[in-house]
């Protein structure tokens, strides 16, 4: 009989080992059979939290080698087939106050959902009587995002969050955040948006580690990157982050590429950027920054990228202008909809 | 003849000259024809589309038409370069193809998504295949133990990457060891380096770089590759500062992944620009 080793790891309050279990393989098991499974037949004083076994609740993330997945949806057989391997090493999820072995503790992370008030705070014009509508293409925006299920898998892998979480939010609060901030129906999106910026929106690293590991498909790098431009977009615009972006804006309009040697100022400015002097001369040594090159010639196309740059922009614009028009004829009752005039 | 167009990204023509030199002599060596993409434009290295989402898309359409009136696939050795094209291109075929396009047709472009992007790691794998390579190893590096360090873009998102399993990707270390290498495991192979944020969140990003450094040494590794230049300009140029941040003592080189390749291929450590590097190269390629 094949058999299957499960490395956990267990805390009891105070102290933490790993503790290995062996089960009998059986086919078309989840990781989250094999818990119970332990549980019941091995070790009763196992603790790990799971409950709808429909990856609806989210439960039950763990991780399995070093990986955050929902243990109900993660079939045992593709783990051992992903690892080459008949021994798996289960453990808590990263990022997390850990209460009991593979339990942690969600009371901190519910405190700092609410930093950025993960709520509807409706438009003055919604009332018990013309009710509170959106187009579907409104919906759209926030369809998406309202699939969280507060798993917790993108934050247990979360680099920026593992480096430092005091100056930065879980990824599924800022997806939250954007949820809230394209929802056509709420009146305060500044409000989100600059508590997103204050909350470290511009400390994401890129890794894009949440986008992998979200169950449910959710974006949350995306959603990042969406606040900021729309924190942009909303005169929020006093950050190095925004300098560091739109320095590549200004790059490719003007010769096409990125100038890296000027990067630094125009990012930090000549006073913050004078504490990198070392680091530049560092490079200098070794030919890696030239001094030479910090005044580029243009491709000699960049007048047709700056002219397709404005022209795609143009069309975007005609194109939500009109998706803007259905919207306004969906919700508001006094413009007759499409499809009650065609009667 | 293989033959690409070749997308080589703002950094190797800066920072990391040398990879641009690696990259050529490598191909040139295995018979792989390299033309780069005439009037190609930076891909907006994942920041663009924080400032303007349309304009990151626009020039991202360019590039890749760019190379479609070559009738060639992209070839990239950047993983964030990868990355944004792939990126544009999964929009692009998901119906951002209408709104680029009339702007695209001005300049006597189009795209149509005839050309693939792919990563120079991908395709020494998927198109050159490694039984081939190995035939063409000249000096195999035979005992040295190489991390091999993927950074984020080249695997994630995988709904857009997709080369391979992101979670356990093994690409790297089955090149390394068709160059005669051996790959050694290490904790932080699959974390992020840290470059993208190295303005807005300076502290964190030294704590990754040094990290993975240390990880790669406990590992036993005598140096880290990596497919992507950023991560190995941040793993080499922040090395004294990555160690500080981690209460680091030892030193370790970073190699640009077509370097490993081309020191197998038997070119110097001098023609592949590692005298450019900040960390010194010596101590791996000492009795070879």
């Amino acid at each position: 009989m094949r058999k299957i080793t499960f490395k956990i790891h267990r805390f009891d309050g105070q102290k933490s080992w790993i503790q290995e279990y062996t089960l009998d393989h059986q086919p078309g098991k989840t990781i989250l059979w094999a818990l119970i499974q332990i549980k019941e037949t091995l070790d009763p004083s196992l603790n790990f939290t799971a409950s709808c076994r429909h990856a609806i609740c989210g439960a039950c993330a763990v991780r399995v080698n070093g990986q955050a997945t929902l243990a109900c949806e993660t079939p045992l057989d593709k783990m051992l087939k992903r690892w080459e391997s008949d021994t798996l090493i289960l453990e808590p999820l990263q990022n997390f106050k850990l209460i009991r072995d593979l339990v942690v503790d969600w009371e901190p992370k519910a405190e700092r959902l609410a930093e950025l008030k993960p709520w509807l705070m409706p438009k003055d014009e919604f009332n018990k009587e013309s009710g509170c509508r959106q187009s579907p293409e409104d919906f759209k925006k926030i369809n998406k995002n309202s699939d969280c299920i507060l798993c917790g898998c993108c934050a247990s892998e979360c680099n920026k969050l593992s480096g430092n979480n005091s100056d930065f939010l879980e990824p599924f609060v800022f997806a939250k955040a954007q949820r809230f901030v394209a929802d056509s129906r709420d009146k305060n999106p500044v409000e989100r948006l600059s508590a997103a910026i204050n909350h470290g929106a511009w400390k994401c690293q890129h890794c894009q580690e949440c986008v992998a590991k979200c169950p449910k498909g959710l974006s949350p790098a995306e959603d990042i990157s969406n606040l900021r431009q729309e924190a942009i977009a909303k005169g929020l615009v006093e950050h190095s982050g925004v300098r560091h972006a739109k320095a590549f804006l200004d790059d490719i309009k003007k010769t096409g590429r990125l100038n890296e040697g000027m990067m630094a100022v125009k990012t930090d400015g000549l006073v913050k950027s004078i504490g990198n002097i070392p680091f530049a001369l560092r490079l200098m040594s070794k030919g890696k920054l030239n001094p030479a090159h910090m005044f580029p010639k243009p491709i000699k196309e960049v007048a047709e990228v700056r002219a397709i740059i404005l022209a795609v922009k143009e069309s975007e614009k005609a194109r939500n202008i009109a998706i803007a028009k259905r919207s306004e004829a969906h919700t508001n009752p006094d413009v007759q909809r499409p499809k009650e005039a065609a009667k | 003849m293989m033959k690409y167009a070749f997308f080589p990204g703002c950094v190797l023509e800066g920072a990391s000259q040398e990879a641009y030199t690696a990259t050529t002599k490598v191909a040139q060596a295995l018979g792989i024809e390299l033309v780069e993409i005439p009037g190609w434009t930076c891909c907006g290295g994942s920041h663009l589309q924080d400032y303007d989402k349309t304009a990151a898309l626009a020039v991202n359409a360019r590039n890749i038409a760019l190379a479609e009136k070559m009738g060639l696939p992209v070839l990239t050795v950047c993983n964030t370069c990868t990355l944004m094209l792939r990126e544009a291109k999964h929009e692009l075929d998901n119906g951002a193809k209408e709104l680029v396009n009339p702007a695209l047709q001005q300049a006597g472009l189009e795209y149509t998504g005839t050309s693939p992007v792919a990563h120079f790691l991908w395709m020494l794998i998927k198109d050159y295949g490694l039984d081939k390579l190995k035939k063409k190893v000249k000096k195999p590096l035979k005992g040295m133990k190489v991390a091999g360090y993927y950074g984020c873009h080249i695997l994630r998102p995988p709904h857009i990457m997709g080369f391979e399993d992101h979670a356990n990707p093994h690409s790297l270390e089955d090149l390394i060891r068709a160059l005669g290498a051996e790959p050694v495991p290490f904790d932080a192979r699959l974390k992020c380096c840290g470059f993208h944020s190295v303005f807005t969140s300076k502290e964190d990003t030294m704590k990754a770089t040094g990290t993975i450094n240390l990880s790669a040494l406990e590992g036993g590794a005598d140096c880290t590759v990596t497919p992507c230049p950023l991560c190995q300009m941040q793993l080499d140029m922040y090395q004294p500062e990555g160690k500080r941040a981690v209460n680091a003592k030892d030193d370790i080189p970073a190699l640009h992944l077509t370097q490993l390749i081309g020191l197998a291929l038997g070119y110097t450590a001098e023609e592949l620009g590692m005298k450019r590097h900040i960390v010194n190269t010596g101590i791996l390629l000492a009795g070879r």
